[in-house]
């Protein structure tokens, strides 16, 4: 049985060749499926690693500053095109929170370009074209997705609007009243609740990563705000797009030049977030918000490393195994495979670049296990701080790893998209390469360390969502307990 | 005909700690399955030039009556595979409901090879525990509605009933091995293992490196053949957690529960898939075996395949494993016919959330003619930024913050429901909101639909369909839901030229025919405040 395909993909280039797979696990899987009798037993089953050489997307840079990224990919009729934007609601002014978000809402719903809202949407949707705009909290994105037969008219729509959006004062009316009704309703999920009270706790009510648009921020904002803020936040040396189907790459650049080549440079807004100081990130603090429900939704952790820090590897498996990697991690096996106290149960590390990253554990469950599912958190934290992880657990979080890496570069878009990204991050392109050679290195004694350094059981911010009954017995416990009273919105 | 459903799915940064409403936890239960049919519908040769994705799909079907089809895809070497059983919450009787999800919970706790220390040692307790606690759940259930208890020999007997039932569990968990078939598909690269249970599917799916397949069809032919119920009566606690998760405890779970269980009185459509508490909390190892031998038959059963493997070869692997096992009897089960509507259904949710509202009209199965115009009817009313209600109630009215419809809720292979779901903006109350939906409805029996929107809906068909193919996992996912729902996945392109021959005639006799009010049902999200005093924002000691 052939089934194993180790030929690269497209033209392989300059040292981009990705070998997954680990070089002490590899016997041949051929012996597997001989015999007549099923396959035998899948437990010991050993397969060759995966090569694989992922076609590399060019990047050009224009004259004003823009990058992009091209990629062809012919076996559809379609052309997808991105823009990263350097812009976010870091820049928010803080009695119009909401602005950045608002812009970018009202950049896709106002028209441009010369044509009107409803022109743009006639259009569009008659070629079943889609595009959308749209400003978080560190970046901007926007998307053109067409058939490529489209891709002229779609690109000519979507320079309009990223370049010269109408701003009609009528949607960015109805922009305000949608943002200010969810507001209104963002207290009707726990979920939702827990979530935000969170980070909030974290980062301070008025950090650019926590705060939140108000119902009073949102009705300050004029259209004139919007205006202003795309012209001073948009520019072209401040976008990475990236391009990816079916088009020939000297046609291509040639109608992205048209499109955007004479548009002038301009300041790039610095995305830079202060860091919170030393104090508020040690301090243990717990919290509950009295909502009318039968589970408790629980958020237990603190602030952590960047993604560049060179701890960020083991930090990464040390939470894999702890609770990072769904099925196979302790916390799903404790709390809801051996105790049935949890459906959704785990951990993560939300490291990115531009602010410090939170290391969390999260779980449901029902009001009366909520003081046991806590308990679990802490001891599997204190478990990952005094002992080794086992030799299997090793293993097997790098075998997952090495062998699904191969899922970042599934797709042309996949491929584009991550470099994007990495230039947007200032990480290198390799990034993820370097972080694979990393994990295949990483030893037992690496991840206690990380673990020792990274995970503190003292430091840990608590939040509840659920009943007010329950909640400061369950709680308190593990410390003092103060309720967060939420305001109704509006 | 992309998502539309009053599930809110927040966005951003907030998301990343807040989820809890998506897919990305294992093993769940789709209220829906409605909403997985009209998420684009694939396999398109419309357009010019397109590559006939048609052409590429090839089909085998094994002696058992298993249903394979493969599409190879070499551009990247990986596969994903997508196992659909044509069984689901309709197939569950009265008493046990949830039981087919609740075997899909099962269907991830391994084999006789897989997930056991030794499986000989293993077996006689696991019997045991069965039987002991299957008996303690009678005997509890006997006792809660004794007064005072039951008699003290009778709690007595529950007692040690009790004891030895946690000494069974002690000692089973002695043999088990922790979701050990996960953790061979996540060692061997897989992604994406995971599973839904719908009212007329249950669905499994995984992705991997594509060299893998001989473990894939290893483990899931045994896994087809030869399930273990490990861990029973913890994951009833699991399960029980699910079901607060989605539906107790979120206002848009709350109201479509109560909604759609207002709507259907006799078919299984109105229960819950994910089952009634007291259901979930009695479902006995002997009941769940039962299901499984009735519903789990290679014969029920269509895999696809999509990706980086050569099809004579998986044919070759399918029928050394999978082709062992022999096919289920066909089922005798009886579904009740839901019987005709003869008058208005109101219901209300009181929740402590913002109103919201969804209105539901019975409507004929997929194959019915009828059927088709509702696709149209789905799309005019609600697809993209042109749609009827966009215009008209979110930006022309401004009455609505959201507002969408859905053309088969909650499934698709029995007559099921039209439904359209909205969120009021304020200050605007859910009754202007219904009126200005009901006038909307009025129209399309009055006025043709316009060419220009017709033209609208097929080309916006026909570039889903192109789109579809992008993925590897959503390509085997659109395969094997229209082989399983409709006999032939062929269906999906039938179903492109009934929808393009659909008129605005057409429209308007469908909907002068359904959409009546004697034939509809209302749920309404109503607000519930707690009821005390709100202290201006910051923290005080409880």
């Amino acid at each position: 049985m052939k089934m194993v395909r180790g030929k690269g993909v497209g033209v392989k280039k300059s040292g981009m060749s990705i070998v997954l797979g680990m070089a002490l696990l590899l016997v041949s899987a051929v012996t597997a499926c001989a015999g007549g009798a099923g396959l035998g037993d899948p437990r010991t089953m050993t397969f060759a690693p995966v090569e694989f050489s992922p076609p590399e997307p060019e990047r050009v840079v224009f004259e004003n500053g823009m990058v992009v990224y091209l990629l062809e990919d012919h076996e559809l009729p379609l052309i997808t095109l991105t823009a990263t934007i350097r812009a976010g609601s870091w820049l928010d002014p803080a009695d119009k929170i909401g602005l950045a978000a608002l812009t970018g809402s009202v950049m896709r719903t106002g028209g441009g370009g010369g044509l009107s809202a409803e022109q743009i949407d006639e259009e569009l949707e008659q070629f079943a074209g889609e595009v959308s705009i749209g400003i978080g909290r560190q970046s901007g994105s926007a998307s053109l997705d067409v058939l490529s037969k489209d891709f002229t008219r779609g690109l000519q729509i979507f320079a309009g609007l990223i370049r010269t959006p109408a701003f009609d004062p009528a949607r960015v009316e109805l922009a305000k009243l949608q943002a200010v009704e969810g507001i209104r309703r963002r207290q009707d999920n726990p979920g939702s609740v827990v979530g935000r009270e969170f980070v909030k706790m974290l980062y301070g009510t008025d950090h650019p990563t926590a705060r939140e648009a108000t119902i009073e921020s949102v009705r300050r904002i004029t259209r004139d705000d919007l205006a202003a803020f795309h012209r001073a936040s948009l520019h072209p040396n401040g976008m990475i797009l990236g391009v990816t189907g079916d088009f020939k790459k000297s046609d291509m650049l040639a109608s992205l030049r048209g499109a955007f080549g004479d548009w002038a440079k301009g300041a790039v807004p610095q995305l830079t977030i202060a860091d919170v100081s030393e104090g508020d990130t040690t301090t243990p603090v717990i919290r509950f918000v009295d909502k009318d429900t039968t589970q408790t939704h629980l958020r237990v952790g603190h602030l952590s490393i960047k993604e560049n820090d060179a701890d960020y590897v083991p930090v990464a498996i040390a939470n894999d195994i702890l609770g990072g990697s769904s099925f196979r991690s302790r916390l799903f096996n404790d709390v809801r495979t051996k105790r049935g106290l949890a459906y959704s149960v785990g951990s993560r590390l939300n490291a990115g670049m531009h602010d410090q990253g939170v290391w969390l554990m999260r779980a449901e469950t029902k009001s009366v296990s909520t003081q046991e599912v806590i308990e679990r958190f802490i001891a599997n934290i204190e478990r990952m701080r005094s002992e080794l992880v086992s030799d299997a657990e090793l293993a097997e979080a790098k075998e997952a790893y090495v062998n699904s890496f191969i899922f970042s570069f599934s797709s042309p878009s996949a491929i584009v998209g991550r470099l994007v990204e990495l230039e947007y991050d200032g990480l290198p392109k390799d990034f993820l390469q370097q972080l694979r050679d990393k994990v295949v290195k990483l030893t037992k004694e690496d991840i206690l360390a990380a673990a020792k350094k990274h995970l503190h059981p003292d430091r840990l911010k608590i939040i509840a969502v659920g009943s007010g009954k329950t909640m400061p017995g369950a709680l308190s416990p593990f410390g003092e307990v103060k309720e967060i009273k939420l305001q109704p919105e509006g | 005909m992309t998502i539309r459903s009053s599930r809110v799915s927040r966005e951003g940064y907030l998301a990343e700690y807040g989820a809890q409403q998506g897919n990305s936890w294992p093993l769940h239960a789709l209220r829906f399955t409605g909403f997985l049919l009209v998420t684009a519908l694939s396999l398109g040769g419309a357009h010019a030039g397109a590559p006939s994705l048609a052409d590429r799909v090839i089909e085998h079907k094994l002696a058992n009556g298993l249903t394979v089809l493969m599409v190879e895809r070499h551009q990247t070497p990986v596969v994903s595979i997508n196992i659909t059983f044509a069984v689901g919450g309709i197939n569950e009787q009265v008493g046990q409901t949830g039981i087919a999800h609740f075997y899909e919970h099962m269907a991830f706790k391994g084999t006789r090879t897989v997930g056991t220390k030794d499986y000989e040692k293993e077996q006689p307790i696991l019997d045991e525990l069965a039987l002991v606690g299957t008996e303690l759940d009678h005997r509890q259930r006997e006792l809660a509605i004794k007064s005072g208890g039951g008699t003290a020999d009778e709690q007595a007997a529950v007692a040690s009933l009790q004891k030895r039932f946690t000494e069974l569990q002690a000692q089973a968990s002695h043999y088990v091995v922790g979701n050990e078939l996960a953790l061979l598909y996540q060692r061997h690269g897989g992604v994406g293992f995971n599973a839904s249970t719908g009212k007329d599917l249950t669905r499994y799916t995984i992705s991997l490196p594509a060299n893998r397949l001989p473990l894939w069809a290893a483990v899931e032919a045994d896994r087809m053949a030869h399930p273990v119920f490990r861990e029973f009566y913890k994951e009833r606690g699991v399960v029980m957690e699910e079901r607060r998760l989605r539906n107790d405890d979120s206002p848009s779970g709350l109201l479509f529960e109560t909604f759609t269980s207002a709507a259907f009185r006799a078919h299984g459509y109105g229960v819950p898939t994910i089952g009634w508490e007291s259901d979930i909390l009695s479902l006995t190892p002997a009941e769940t075996e039962t299901f499984f031998k009735t519903y789990y038959g290679p014969n029920r059963a269509t895999i696809a395949l999509v990706g980086d493997f050569n099809a004579k070869d998986v044919i070759a692997l399918i029928e050394q494993t999978f082709g062992k096992i022999p096919a289920a009897p066909p089922s005798s089960a009886r579904m009740p016919m839901e019987p005709e509507q003869r008058g208005e259904r109101r219901v209300e949710v009181e929740f402590d959330a913002e109103p919201s509202l969804v209105i539901g009209y019975h409507k004929p199965a997929l194959g019915h003619p009828d059927d088709d115009v509702f696709e149209v009817i789905d799309a005019v009313l609600s697809d993209g930024r042109t749609s009827r209600f966009q215009q008209k109630l979110v930006r022309e009215k401004r009455l609505a913050a959201s507002v969408g419809s859905d053309a088969n809720h909650p499934g698709v292979r029995a007559p099921n429901l039209f439904i359209l779901t909205a969120t009021p903006l304020a200050p605007h109350t859910t009754a202007e909101l219904e009126a200005a939906m009901y006038e909307e409805l009025e129209r399309l029996k009055r006025e043709p639909v316009s060419p220009k929107e017709l033209e609208r809906v097929i080309n916006n068909l026909d570039a889903d369909m192109v789109r579809a193919l992008r993925s590897n996992s959503g390509l085997a996912s659109q395969l094997a839901m229209y082989q399983a729902l409709a006999g032939d996945w062929r269906y999906v392109l039938t179903l492109r030229d009934k929808v393009a021959a659909v008129t605005a005639a057409d429209v308007q006799r469908v909907a002068a025919r359904y959409f009546t009010k004697s034939n509809r049902t209302v749920g309404l999200l109503v607000k519930k405040s707690q009821g005390k005093a709100v202290a201006q924002g910051g923290e005080v000691a409880p």
